[in-house]
């Protein structure tokens, strides 16, 4: 995949791939094209050169609310959900998948009973990791195929992203195929199957997640050679 | 045809199968939303020429031209307005409905359970 955001080109000739029910961890630092290739993914950006393959087919240039309609799931970092609506409410919003309220919230309140005490309450006054188990609700209200995250751990304490990340990997042992964009490997590579590091929009390195990528991070990361 | 042992896998499969995948050189609402603003500005520019040209000349020939170029500015105005409204509104409108349909209900919700109160039955939770 080659794409550009602004004119400019982020992503020089990335290629990944996601199986069902595995869970792929994309990392590396800031401004690598970690969002950019999830986004693609999403058939939210538009491709420069490259192809964009969902179960076997071409999809490039397929619109995005068709994917979402299919099974891809994009949780954007931030959450993406509607602060000033209820939990109730921000379920609601996902019946555009053709499934109904109950349906949705059976779904939610059955993975994150948590969330169905607050209900009624607005999103914006819930705790970071309670916006996430609900966006991540929201995700799995749609029934996804393909799951993309983006930042999950993004501002919550190591101990909620430990939590939310059992809850992927559960996910993904239902045959989900799990996509996740992170900037901090500790916690992804536990439940991570394969790696990819992304550096200046070009993988760096792949493979399953052990002690060689470990000190490859630290290499990327720290700037030091290997 | 779905069958009941299709798995989530299969289902998507099928859906991506059965997926219309536009033209990428087909609709282009940034295009179309770009042009209602070109025209719109075209259409102001068009009337400025045109009270511009009636009032440098005394000839009633060139200021029947001006009108005619006057009049056209005001049609590509309303053109452009109208793809630019198309374009860049309706995301917004879309969403301003589904919300009034949802406090529509909320409210019929209310309405039944008030009524069904007042009747001594007890509102369903």
């Amino acid at each position: 995949m080659h794409a550009a955001h602004e004119g400019i080109t982020v992503l020089h000739g990335v290629s990944l791939s996601v199986a069902a029910g595995q869970v792929v961890a994309l990392l590396g630092p800031n401004g690598a094209g970690k969002t950019t290739t999830l986004r693609v993914a999403a058939g939210a950006h538009p491709l420069q050169a490259g192809r964009l393959l969902l179960g076997g087919r071409d999809v490039t240039g397929a619109n995005p609310r068709d994917l979402a309609r299919a099974g891809v799931c994009l949780i954007p970092e931030g959450r993406g959900i509607f602060p000033d609506l209820s939990v109730r409410d921000n379920l609601w919003m996902m019946t555009f998948t053709g499934r109904t309220r109950s349906q949705i919230e059976e779904v939610a309140f059955a993975r994150f009973p948590h969330l169905a005490r607050f209900a009624s309450r607005a999103a914006g006054t819930l705790s970071g990791g309670e916006q996430q188990m609900l966006a991540l609700a929201r995700g799995l209200a749609t029934d996804p195929a393909v799951l993309l995250l983006d930042e999950l751990s993004m501002g919550l304490a190591p101990l909620v992203v430990g939590r939310l990340y059992e809850q992927v990997a559960q996910i993904a042992r239902q045959g989900v195929a799990v996509l996740i964009v992170e900037q901090f490997a500790t916690a992804v590579l536990r439940i991570a199957d394969h790696a990819s590091v992304l550096v200046r929009g070009r993988i760096a390195w792949q493979g399953r997640p052990d002690s060689e990528l470990r000190t490859e991070l630290s290499a990327l990361y720290l700037g030091s050679s290997t | 045809m779905t069958s009941s042992t299709e798995t989530r896998a299969d289902r998507f499969v099928r859906k991506i199968a059965e997926l219309k995948i536009p033209d990428p050189a087909a609709g282009r609402p940034r295009l179309w939303l770009r042009l209602g603003v070109a025209m719109m500005v075209a259409g102001l520019g068009l009337g400025v020429t045109a009270y511009l040209v009636s009032h440098r000349t005394t000839s009633s020939l060139v200021q029947g031209d001006a009108t005619t170029i006057g009049l056209g500015g005001v049609t590509v105005s309303v053109v452009g307005a109208a793809l630019f409204v198309r374009y860049s509104l309706t995301a917004f409108l879309r969403f301003w409905m589904a919300r009034q349909s949802y406090d529509l209900t909320l409210l019929a919700d209310r309405l039944l359970s008030a009524t069904r109160d007042l009747a001594g039955t007890d509102p369903p939770r």
